[in-house]
């Protein structure tokens, strides 16, 4: 097996852990426990591989979180919840929460930096909160759009 | 449409529809699922109209059957994410809305929502929240030296969290101290175990408290036409990731070399 396939297989697994154990975290009901590892190892899967494919953070981000979201509202036909739970939870494991750490910690850096290091610090840490900044914005984009382009009918709506 | 003899009051309406979009609101629902559901249940109950206005800390309903108006007020609480208890919201509107369920007996499920939906045991969400954050690491890179000690870092940190916000301390003053004990634990941890990645481990231990819901609540807000909601959801996610920064920066002072 290819280092790529191994690399999938490893964020696909570890993505399904950590929405998993978020789906926990949020109470989600036990049945939907597998349904979050699913969405999770989908999300990241496709994530790696659009990275692997040139794409950037954000980029492979939105088409992850779009896939998932867009499986997620055909599947919820059949579920009884309204929402978008799976979606939502599968793509928590996508949100750059160290990288947003990072752009603040290199921000904070920038009290304490010699001369000359300034501009090394502040374009780190701008670099990093613009990377967050985009990738949030694509995924929550994401997410909306297949709700946008077929809304849930509400019980008045459907008889 | 039901016959207007047998409709509850419209402020009783009102009353319960405050009560299923602050319930929503505390469990973490975008503004949008909020709208649904009241206007769901007051149509169910007989209103020809109803509007929700959602800000982070009250929620105002008015809702119109006939020549008859009613606006009413209600606060919020703390927010955060309970996705069995917004199921069983879901449940009781529906049952409303298809009138299996009268008001008033709507409105005693709603008041009894907190009691008799079950959580998970403690002990398994610090657990699996835990193995989240490990896996968290596992994704950033992190070696398996550091996986058991970015696991007990942030279960104990989950178990302090929840102590503390039973003990109603304030959210951001919390997550500052979660997150330094987090990153404390997992940093020494990878340490004594011969971990190579200790920022990578103390990182991960702090990111179960990157509020996940709320930034994605944040977007979908924004971009389902909720502005002033979204901006305070907003604001609140950036003052969260400063004090865990702060948390976390503390941490890596005392663990790290050159930090």
């Amino acid at each position: 097996m290819s280092d790529f396939w191994i690399h999938l297989l490893n964020q696909a697994l570890f993505g399904g852990i950590a929405a998993a154990g978020f789906g926990i975290l949020f109470n989600c009901p036990p049945r939907m426990i597998v349904q979050c590892f699913a969405s999770g190892a989908l999300a990241l899967a496709i994530r790696t591989a659009g990275q692997a494919t040139a794409l950037n953070l954000p980029e492979a981000s939105f088409l992850a979180a779009l896939i998932v979201a867009a499986v997620e509202r055909t599947l919820q036909y059949f579920q009884s919840t309204r929402g978008s739970i799976l979606a939502v939870t599968g793509c928590i494991p996508m949100i750059p929460g160290s990288i947003a750490a990072n752009g603040l910690m290199n921000l904070l850096a920038l009290l304490s930096a010699r001369p000359g290091d300034e501009v090394l610090a502040a374009t780190n840490g701008m670099k990093n909160l613009l990377t967050v900044a985009f990738t949030l914005t694509a995924m929550g984009t994401a997410l909306a759009i297949p709700r946008l382009i077929a809304p849930i009918k509400t019980q008045y709506e459907t008889s | 449409m039901k016959k207007v003899d047998s409709l509850p009051a419209l402020s009783d309406v009102a009353h319960l529809s405050i009560s299923i979009g602050r319930i929503l609101m505390e469990c973490g629902a975008s503004a949008r699922l909020i709208h649904d559901e009241v206007f769901a249940a007051a149509r169910g109950l007989g209103c020809d109209s109803a509007e929700v206005y959602c800000q982070h800390a009250a929620i105002i309903v008015t809702l119109r059957r006939g020549e008859e108006f009613c606006v009413q007020m209600g606060k919020v609480g703390e927010h955060s994410v309970n996705l069995r208890r917004s199921e069983a919201i879901s449940d009781i509107v529906r049952r409303i809305a298809h009138d299996k369920l009268e008001c008033a007996a709507g409105q005693i499920e709603l008041d009894e929502v907190y009691q008799r939906i079950s959580s998970y045991p403690v002990w398994l969400v610090c657990l699996c929240t835990g193995l989240a954050c490990s896996a968290f690491g596992r994704l950033l890179g992190a070696d398996w030296p550091s996986f058991l000690p970015i696991l007990i870092g942030a279960a104990i940190g989950q178990w302090i969290r929840q102590s503390l916000i039973a003990r109603e301390l304030n959210i951001f003053i919390t997550s500052g101290i979660v997150s330094f004990v987090s990153a404390l634990l997992a940093g020494s941890g990878s340490r004594l175990f011969g971990g190579s990645h200790l920022a990578i481990a103390t990182a991960s231990a702090v990111l179960l408290l990157v509020p996940g819901i709320a930034v994605l609540n944040t977007q979908m807000d924004a971009i389902e036409g909720k502005p002033n909601l979204a901006a305070a959801r907003g604001l609140r996610v950036i003052y969260l990731l400063v004090f865990i920064t702060l948390g976390l920066v503390t941490a890596q002072s005392l663990i790290l070399p050159g930090v």
